[in-house]
């Protein structure tokens, strides 16, 4: 029995509101846990399922608002496996932040709901095809996500969520104003106005250039603010360091990449047009500036989360800069360096949020005796840097080198730029963790308590760890003949 | 005959428009501000029906209408609701730019978006009526003028009606360029959304850090307790009508 592809879009659907309706009437936190762990491993399985029946290029569905393509299941897999590995970690994270009084136990379902609710929006956001539905459920990601900022009892975290959602929201309405310009063009010269991305793709080439350029432009500065490109990142820092761990990893990994998408998408459309040398430019131009910006604040953080938060800046700098070289290997490269990416920044969150829960805080002066008290933490920690910063035989190395090579052919002095930027990246890692580790409390100093992380918390680290170092030494065929396809969907010559 | 009344008509909206959301940019007072608001959302919506009027198009209708309802009588209920619970009732620090600078920033604004959209508009063929040029340039202006608010206040309440603006620029903007409003519905739905949101995070912010805002809010509020069976009492009424109104002299 085979599954029609509009069965499985609407089963997307049905799951996920069961398995809120159960979170809702379940009592215990190992159950509403449990489920939370199953609906992102069904959506695995789901797009695996897809993926193998082999029915996917751009199969339409359901008129013209969603459809799959390879893409759009590649990125479903990672915020499946982060979602999964987050939902393990959570059960005890945020079991301790209530022992301690961080979190209200009131407010426990409202964090599942909210948690499982966002995996939804996630994935029919990269299922969309239509541009004004992806805006409205990227729109509502960065809703569900500010909720799971902002229910920690700290005002410092009603701070942060209301800079998230400031931001994010008024340049989302930015990007309205292209998807108005993108309808009227089309409208204009096709006689009836359409977002549909795949008959975008198809009709690009006769569009006015000027004014899809122009419209990129403002599509741009909303997806950018979701991905946290810097004139429009002033909410990722805090957001990420004030919000729960398991909450930080998703920020970082899924919801930049929904953001990382909707530019790609734009990319592909107005690839078609003479206009491609300007968007490479532009997009090179930003990624450049977030990736010095982030470097330079990088140096002198003392919040080992904030530092953690602009690395993902500087890594999303890099990706607009992958996308704007434009090159099919460059693209290919990019793609690849999402998952990395995500992978490796969701195993930093993870290890930051032992040793958050082992000093109640991240901060530099807080920590003392690390090794000591968290030898598990630290050395993840340090894997992870190791990992973040792209030292050969990690995942990120490969993208990273292959991305350079392909930067130096379109100036020698881009490659110079970006790898002065990856050397302010390593140092500030590297002085931040030495800083941090030296540390030890003086003779007779109240000796704290240890912290126990359970298995459940310290698993998820080790699952991305490895998937991340052997990723870096064995690519995949399946994963090496995705990438390929999407590439090639893509339109990118 | 009908064209000149409808062109002129419009023409005084929109300026009207413009003229609330300047308005907006230097008023201190919340709860005027919220008004300003309603006032213009009112006149969008007057705007929407006037088109339908002239076009005929039902969507535009049920457009005036969305508009009507959910931006001028739901969401100021909802801002005065909130703004009687938090008890703030003017905005005096300003980051980067006074109100006037503001001002003048967004006449510059004005021209800049006038200037670099008559280029890029002159390339779709929609745009032979000068009146739909100068709603959209004029919409796009009230975007950049509802950022400018966003920017330049301190208090949340003051950032989401400068957000609400912003939105009601993009809806005219979208008013006078797409045939299909669903979109523009779609906007607002999620403009509501968003307001629900910004409720409920307010809404913990109260739960969670009660002391806190009210000794931000309040500095005198202790003060109060204690002297309250004191002669000292009128002293510290005026002090407090003071802090809510520390530029009464100016005026």
């Amino acid at each position: 029995m085979t599954l029609s592809l509009i069965t499985i879009l609407s089963l997307y659907a049905i799951i996920g509101l069961a398995i809120i309706l159960l979170v809702i009437f379940s009592k215990s936190h190992r159950v509403i846990n449990l489920l939370s762990i199953v609906l992102p491993a069904s959506y695995i399985a789901l797009a695996l399922y897809t993926l193998a029946s082999d029915v996917l290029p751009n199969y339409l569905l359901g008129g013209n608002y969603f459809f799959m393509d390879h893409l759009g299941i590649y990125e479903v897999l990672i915020s499946g496996v982060l979602f999964l590995l987050a939902a393990l970690y959570a059960k005890s994270y945020i079991e301790r932040s209530m022992e301690i009084g961080e979190m209200s136990r009131n407010n426990l379902k409202l964090f599942y709901v909210a948690f499982n609710l966002l995996l939804i929006v996630i994935t029919y956001a990269f299922f969309s095809n239509n541009l004004a539905l992806f805006w409205i459920l990227a729109e509502l990601t960065t809703a569900f996500s500010a909720v799971l900022v902002v229910i920690l009892n700290a005002p410092k975290n009603i701070g942060a969520t209301l800079k998230y959602v400031f931001i994010t929201s008024t340049c989302m309405l930015f990007s309205f104003i292209g998807l108005i310009l993108i309808f009227t063009l089309t409208q204009s010269s096709l006689g009836a106005g359409t977002l549909n991305w795949s008959t975008l793709m198809l009709v690009a080439s006769t569009l006015s250039p000027g004014i899809l350029f122009a419209s990129f432009v403002f599509t741009f500065v909303g997806f950018a603010a979701k991905s946290g490109i810097v004139p429009f990142h002033a909410w990722l820092p805090s957001a990420h360091s004030k919000a729960p761990a398991p909450v930080s990893a998703i920020l970082s990994g899924s919801i930049t990449s929904v953001g990382i998408y909707g530019i790609i998408r734009m990319y592909a459309v107005v690839a078609q047009t003479s206009e491609l040398p300007k968007i490479s430019f532009f997009l090179i131009a930003f990624g450049l500036i977030s990736m010095v910006v982030a470097a330079l604040t990088m140096l002198n953080q003392v919040n080992l989360k904030k530092l953690i938060g602009y690395s993902t800046i500087e890594n999303m700098g890099f990706l607009l800069v992958g996308l704007g070289l434009g090159t099919p290997v460059a693209v290919f490269w990019t793609l690849f360096y999402t998952l990395a990416h995500a992978f490796t920044k969701a195993s930093l969150f993870f290890s930051a949020g032992i040793l958050h829960h082992q000093f109640e805080s991240v901060r530099m002066d807080h920590i003392k005796d690390a090794f000591k008290l968290q030898p598990f933490a630290s050395w993840t920690l340090i894997l992870g840097a190791i990992a973040i910063i792209g030292m050969p035989t990690s995942a990120i190395f490969l993208p990273k080198i292959s991305i350079l090579l392909q930067s130096a052919s379109v100036s020698p002095f881009l490659l110079f730029g970006l790898l002065i930027i990856f050397l302010f990246a390593t140092v500030a890692f590297g002085l931040f963790l030495i800083k941090m580790f030296s540390k030890r409390s003086e003779d007779g100093s109240q000796e704290l308590k240890r912290f126990n992380a359970p298995v459940s918390m310290k698993l998820p680290i080790i699952i991305l760890l490895v998937a991340v170092f052997v990723l870096g030494v064995f690519f995949p065929q399946q994963l090496n003949d995705l990438l390929k396809t999407i590439v090639g969907e893509l339109g990118i010559r | 005959m009908i064209i000149a009344p409808f062109q002129s008509i419009a023409q005084i909206l929109i300026v009207l428009i413009l003229a609330a959301a300047a308005i907006i940019i230097v008023k201190r007072d919340i709860s005027s501000l919220v008004k300003t608001y309603a006032a213009q959302s009112l006149l969008l919506s007057l705007m929407a029906a006037l088109l339908f009027v002239e076009t005929g198009s039902i969507p535009l209708l049920f457009l005036a209408i969305i508009i009507f309802v959910s931006k001028t009588i739901i969401i100021p209920t909802f801002m005065t609701h909130i703004l009687k619970k938090l008890n703030i009732k003017r905005d005096v620090e300003f980051h980067f730019l006074s109100p006037m600078k503001s001002l003048f920033a967004s006449v510059i604004i004005i021209v800049f978006v006038y200037v670099s959209f008559s280029r890029l508009l002159a390339e779709l063929n929609f745009f032979n009526s000068s009146l739909f040029f100068l709603g959209a340039t004029i919409g796009i202006s009230i975007v950049f003028m509802g950022m400018i608010v966003i920017f330049t206040r301190k208090q949340t309440i003051t950032n989401v009606v400068g957000y609400l603006t912003m939105e009601n620029g993009v809806v005219l903007f979208s008013l006078f360029l797409t045939e299909l409003p669903l979109l523009v519905e779609v906007l607002i739905a999620v403009d509501l959304i968003m307001i629900t949101l910004l409720a409920t995070i307010l809404a913990f912010g109260i739960d969670s850090t009660i002391e806190e805002f009210h000794n931000r809010l309040n500095p005198f509020q202790n003060t109060r307790k204690l002297s309250t069976n004191e002669t000292s009492h009128d002293d510290f009424l005026r002090v407090q009508s003071f802090l809510e109104n520390p530029n009464k002299e100016d005026k």
